[in-house]
């Protein structure tokens, strides 16, 4: 139990680090961001009642008419509450509606990116370092070159190329705007036609470092004992392979599967940017641009929760498929 | 040491951006000038052509690279420095301050990095975002994987007893760490630093991309944003938007070239090897001689490399049923190389050169890939040194068990199967509740009676044994010997026992063989060894022994 | 001449009692073995005299050659340690001139010692300007040794010092360093695992069982005459050939 306790832990910590963080930031870094918002808010055609003005100064800080201590506390219970002020980009929309209406698309595009990529990298990286000295060698250099490429300049010449040029792929959108979101056939289809091409380009960028890293643990595996008394034990060649080569092999992976879901959120942001995707990482931009420090806190915050949840399940996960984790109880 | 080509490449690509970063913006002119000549296609005057505005595009490659690598340098000197503080000297304080320092790293790590410098980069103003700002956020998201890999390697170089020896001897700790520990992770250090360049100027391109890049420098991320917002692509003006991205991508390339061989230094694993057709290059099969049921006959086996080594030099030995035969020798014999041959075990860059093994009248270095597979472990079983090592760590005692059935004994039902299991365990001693164990959980003696165990699952006429008490305590070994002494007697398997302990040879074996150099130099009953020793290297070996019970003799001091 | 007294030397880790109530003395010009499996706290007993690992409770006493006790921070100058594993006890990036440049340096000496080290070792001159992976194993330990000597160290615990050497160039090592102890009058805990170089290369045996010491005295007499039960199974499970061809040991 001590594994699953420490790692709960351990994450309570994270997002206590995460939430804290979001609230200091805007206090130490200059400018007023409280008056640009009210400014802002005065524009779009908002009440500006001390409430409004209130809750906004929770978030960003009141400039030292109250202690840090209230402040801190004050924000800690709105956060509890589910309170995360309006947005003045999207105004009236509140925080949080804005947030769960572009959360899904993100998580649906990158999570199953991010797997299939995955995947396919320690799939194949675990048949390169297998079939090591033939020409399968050659696919390291070239998926790990393509991991070195700017990701958005691939994407866009990916977009010229495929979407402008040959026009097989939508140039951007997350569904074509004629059609009502639900979840009628109609739109799904168009939802995964628009969502091909960033997909394929986030595979095509992170596929490499998967595939390395499992190439090379699956050489250093092929090395054990264990493997050499599975070819003593007359196993064919596809049993050692996967049952003892690859599965000890693929746990580094596993472990830090976890640790990229921070990187592949940061690149889900890019991504969205090149194809004008309807995702949280769109509205993140949208936010800065706009100086909506409310929806930008909002987005931060749901964004870390978010990655922080995956890692646990990652790593309770990591549990199961290694034994020994769960019996170690001093190492962290 | 030979340079590999890898390095060569990657040195030579990252040397190349690295003096056009250096002497380009010397020799290009001013990168600005805008002229009426927009977006002319490379040539001529403009070796890559204009910009919308008629900006010479080689002169801003130039300075844009000189731009780019200035941050990947700034931001990886930083970042290194971070992990290395939080890294090794959490790693090497131990307790409490690597408890705080490691905790702090892994919370960095997983709060993710580009939202927060977005949201940092939203509420600094525009003006205020300059080269050093955008390196040093860059470096505060960026340092925490390096400082885990640092972490790892610092706490297995901790323990090692060259800086056990160095604390004895009376080095302060910052030598230790300075001196000790830090020359040995320099190649780590030095991979992660190349990781930490590459990785900032790809996410400085991506800031710049998103418009949140350094206001005050021109990089190659804030030469793609012009691009991309001038509409390079759309216009058909590729000479504008291709080039940083190609720059971006070769030295990110070369980098990791870089990284490749420093990966393949430290885990020399990784090297290259050419690979061999097959295994055993020629063979002389020989008639089996009468009650054997292993025949080796002159057999010879070499290292191909630069400089062959003949591992094992012209080896006969005969295994007559149910007898134990003595392999004496010490490490670098041959005696590994010779057990793991006879089963073709060998991999490259090994190969078997001549000579027979005769399996009762099956040649097999003769048979097939799957012959082969249908050969092992159902005739000839093995039971290696390091039980730990030999079992596979993440699957149970059962499984490990139950999969040599499933494949060499197909029809036999998952019942029988568990049953055979339960009883081979209770025939070396372990209770067959164990079958549902990890291997972490047994002990190591209990390891390596599941190895015997497992060796004894279809009944083979032959069994190799490598060591297989090497690893244990005095009244461990004892039991495992007496252990096989007594199955042996029971089911009348021949054994191969393969060791450098001579005394527990002639304990044990019918006859040894002793080997040195790959020859086997001589061949003879235990007790005419142990009483009529012919060889130099016998006597020698004999006399390495102190006796336990006997005369002291000449040997003391 | 140095002499270093254990008393009452208890560790336990997490309530786990490593080692249990050890006294024993090492004396100039004499040899104790501390024989033991693996587990059984010798190795610590080791690291805690070579002051690696804080004891829980007891003491260790070290009494200068003028009969007072020597202070904490001399303490490295009279005691020092040969570890099991020569391939990991020398930094592989550093040479044996580093080896012993550095103790003798940090006690004070000159590095121009280096070479009458590396003669009292048995190894020639020219070996200084290797490096620990151009040399063989016998080859680390002597350099191991001579590195334990540099800081003019009279009291030597020496663990393992030969299992993981090929065991013909075993004796050779034991032999050089019972040398030494004899002819510059060096205390010397020899920790072993091995029964049978344990009675012959030590003046008194001491036997170690989950942290205790079972039994004591002559190596003859623990070794052939064995009191306490535990030490009895030990020797009977030591493989000896001699009781199988009962003629006696060749000539």
């Amino acid at each position: 139990m001590g594994y699953h306790l420490r790692k709960l832990a351990f994450y309570l910590t994270a997002l206590w680090a995460a939430v804290t963080l979001n609230f200091v930031i805007p206090r130490l870094l200059p400018g007023n961001p409280v008056d640009i918002l009210m400014a802002k808010l005065q524009q779009r055609g908002g009440s500006v009642d001390p409430a409004a003005r209130q809750a906004y100064e929770t978030l960003l800080g009141t400039g030292g008419r109250e202690s840090f201590v209230q402040e801190y506390l004050a924000y800690l219970g709105n956060l509890l509450r589910g309170e995360l002020g309006v947005s003045v980009s999207a105004f009236p929309a509140k925080v949080t509606d804005v947030i769960a209406g572009s959360l899904p698309w993100t998580v649906v595009l990158v999570g199953l990116a991010t797997l299939l990529s995955f995947l396919l990298g320690v799939g194949l990286g675990a048949v390169v370092g297998w079939k090591r000295g033939t020409w399968l060698d050659s696919l390291v250099p070239a998926t790990t070159m393509l991991s070195a490429v700017p990701y958005f300049w691939l994407a866009l010449i990916l977009v010229a190329v495929l979407a402008s040029g040959l026009g097989w792929f939508p140039l951007n959108g997350g569904y074509d705007v004629v059609l009502d979101p639900g979840w009628s056939p109609e739109f799904l289809a168009s939802a995964l036609y628009h969502g091909t091409l960033p997909a394929l380009t986030i595979v095509l960028s992170s596929v490499g470092g998967w595939l390395l890293g499992m190439r090379n643990m699956m050489v250093s595996a092929m090395s054990e004992d264990y493997v050499l008394t599975a070819r003593a034990k007359g196993l064919r060649g596809s049993r050692v392979m996967m049952r003892y080569a690859a599965r000890n092999a693929v746990l580094p992976s596993v472990a830090g599967f976890a640790i990229s879901l921070g990187f592949v959120v940061s690149g889900s942001i890019v991504t969205e940017q090149v194809f004008s995707y309807p995702g949280i990482g769109s509205k993140l931009l949208q936010a800065v641009q706009n100086n909506d420090y409310a929806l930008m806190q909002g987005i931060f915050l749901v964004i870390t929760v978010a990655v922080l949840g995956a890692n646990l399940v990652v790593d309770l996960l990591y549990g199961l498929v290694d034994a020994r984790t769960r019996d170690r109880s001093t190492v962290s | 040491m030979t340079r590999s080509p890898k390095l060569v490449t990657g040195l030579a690509l990252a040397g190349v951006i690295v003096l056009f970063g250096l002497l380009g913006p010397l020799l290009t002119g001013d990168p600005a000038t805008i002229r009426d000549s927009g977006l002319t296609p490379p040539g001529g005057e403009h070796l890559l052509g204009t910009t919308l505005t008629g900006q010479d595009v080689l002169a801003q490659l130039a300075h844009a690279t000189r731009g780019s690598l200035w941050l990947g340098l700034l931001v990886g000197v930083l970042a290194t420095v971070l992990s290395g503080v939080f890294g090794i000297v959490g790693a090497y304080a131990g307790g409490a301050v690597d408890e705080v320092f490691s905790l702090f790293s892994n919370v960095v790590l997983v709060i993710p990095g580009l939202p927060l410098v977005i949201v940092v980069a939203g509420f600094v103003p525009a003006d205020q975002r300059g080269t050093s700002t955008i390196a040093l956020v860059l470096a505060i998201t960026g340092w925490a994987a390096a400082a885990r890999v640092l972490r790892a390697q610092t706490l297995s170089l901790r323990n090692r007893d060259y800086v056990a020896a160095a604390r004895v001897s009376g080095e302060k700790t910052w030598r230790v760490i300075g001196v000790e520990i830090l020359p040995n992770l320099l190649p780590v250090i030095a991979s992660q630093f190349v990781f930490a360049v590459v990785l900032a100027i790809l996410s400085e391109a991506g800031l710049s991309f998103l418009g949140l890049g350094a206001a005050d420098s021109s990089t190659l991320g804030t030469m793609l944003y012009y691009a991309q917002n001038g509409f390079a692509l759309q216009r058909e003006a590729w000479w504008w938007f291709v080039p940083p991205g190609l720059v971006i991508a070769v030295f990110g390339g070369a980098l990791s070239l870089i990284n490749f061989s420093i990966d393949e230094i430290v885990n020399p694993a990784l090297r290259d090897r050419v690979r061999r057709d097959g295994d055993v290059v020629a063979s002389d099969p020989a008639p089996p001689e009468p009650d054997a049921v292993l025949t080796v006959r002159n057999l010879n086996v070499v290292y191909r490399g630069d400089t062959p080594v003949h591992a094992v030099k012209d080896v006969s030995l005969t295994l007559r049923r149910g007898e134990i035969l003595g392999l004496a020798g010490e490490s670098g014999c041959g005696k590994t190389t010779l057990a793991y041959a006879v089963n073709r075990l060998h991999r490259p860059p090994a190969e078997v050169t001549s000579g027979s093994v005769m399996f009762g009248d099956v040649d097999v270095l003769a048979l097939e890939a799957e012959e082969l597979r249908r050969f092992r472990w159902v005739k000839l079983s093995m039971v290696f040194q390091g039980a730990m090592n030999s079992l596979n760590p993440v699957t149970t005692v059962r499984a490990q068990l139950k999969d040599v059935l499933t494949t060499h004994r197909p029809e036999m039902s998952s019942a029988q199967r568990e049953e055979r299991c339960a009883e081979v365990l209770r025939l070396v001693g372990v209770d067959p509740a164990r079958l549902g164990a990890y291997p972490h959980e047994l002990s190591g003696g209990m390891r390596q009676r599941v190895m015997i165990a497992m060796a004894l699952l279809l009944e083979p006429r032959v069994m190799i044994m490598d060591e297989p008490t090497t690893a244990l305590d005095v009244l461990v070994q004892r039991e495992i010997l007496d252990e096989i002494k007594r199955l042996r007697d029971e089911l009348g398997f021949a054994v191969l026992f393969i060791t450098h302990d001579l005394p527990l040879l002639l304990e044990l074996s019918d006859r040894i063989a002793v080997m040195r150099d790959g020859e086997v130099v001589e061949h003879a009953t235990a007790e005419d060894l142990y009483l009529r020793p012919h060889h130099p290297y016998t006597r020698e070996l004999l006399a390495s022994f102190p006796s336990l019970t006997g005369e002291a003799g000449a040997l003391t001091r | 001449m140095t002499t270093l007294e254990v008393r009452d030397l208890t560790k336990t880790f997490r309530g786990f009692r490593a080692v249990d109530d050890v006294s024993f003395t090492l004396s100039p010009g004499r040899t104790v073995a501390l024989v033991g499996a693996s587990g059984s706290g010798k190795s610590t007993i080791a690291r805690m005299i070579a002051r690696l690992v804080k004891p829980t409770s007891g003491e260790i006493v070290l009494t200068g050659p003028d009969g007072t006790a020597v202070p904490r921070r001399r303490y490295r100058d009279h005691v020092q340690m040969i570890f099991q594993d020569p391939f990991a006890s020398l930094n592989p990036f550093h040479t044996v001139e580093h080896h012993l440049a550095r103790p003798l340096r940090l006690h004070g000496k000159s590095p121009a010692e280096v070479p009458h080290l590396l003669e009292r070792v048995t190894l020639p001159p020219e070996i200084a300007r290797r490096r620990p992976h151009e040399l063989s194993g016998g080859q680390r330990q002597r350099v191991a040794i001579a590195r334990a000597l540099a800081p003019g160290a009279k009291v030597i615990i020496a663990d393992e010092p030969v299992s993981m050497l090929d065991v013909s160039i075993r004796l050779g090592v034991l032999k050089l360093l019972a040398r030494l102890q004899r002819e510059e009058g060096l205390a010397v805990l020899y920790i072993t695992h091995d029964l049978a170089t344990a009675r012959h290369f030590s003046d008194e045996v001491l036997v170690l069982h989950q942290g205790r010491i079972v039994e004591r005295g002559p190596g003859d007499d623990v070794l052939l005459r064995p009191a306490d039960p535990y030490t009895r199974l030990l020797a009977a499970a030591a493989p000896n050939p001699e009781t199988r061809f009962r003629q006696g040991g060749p000539s």
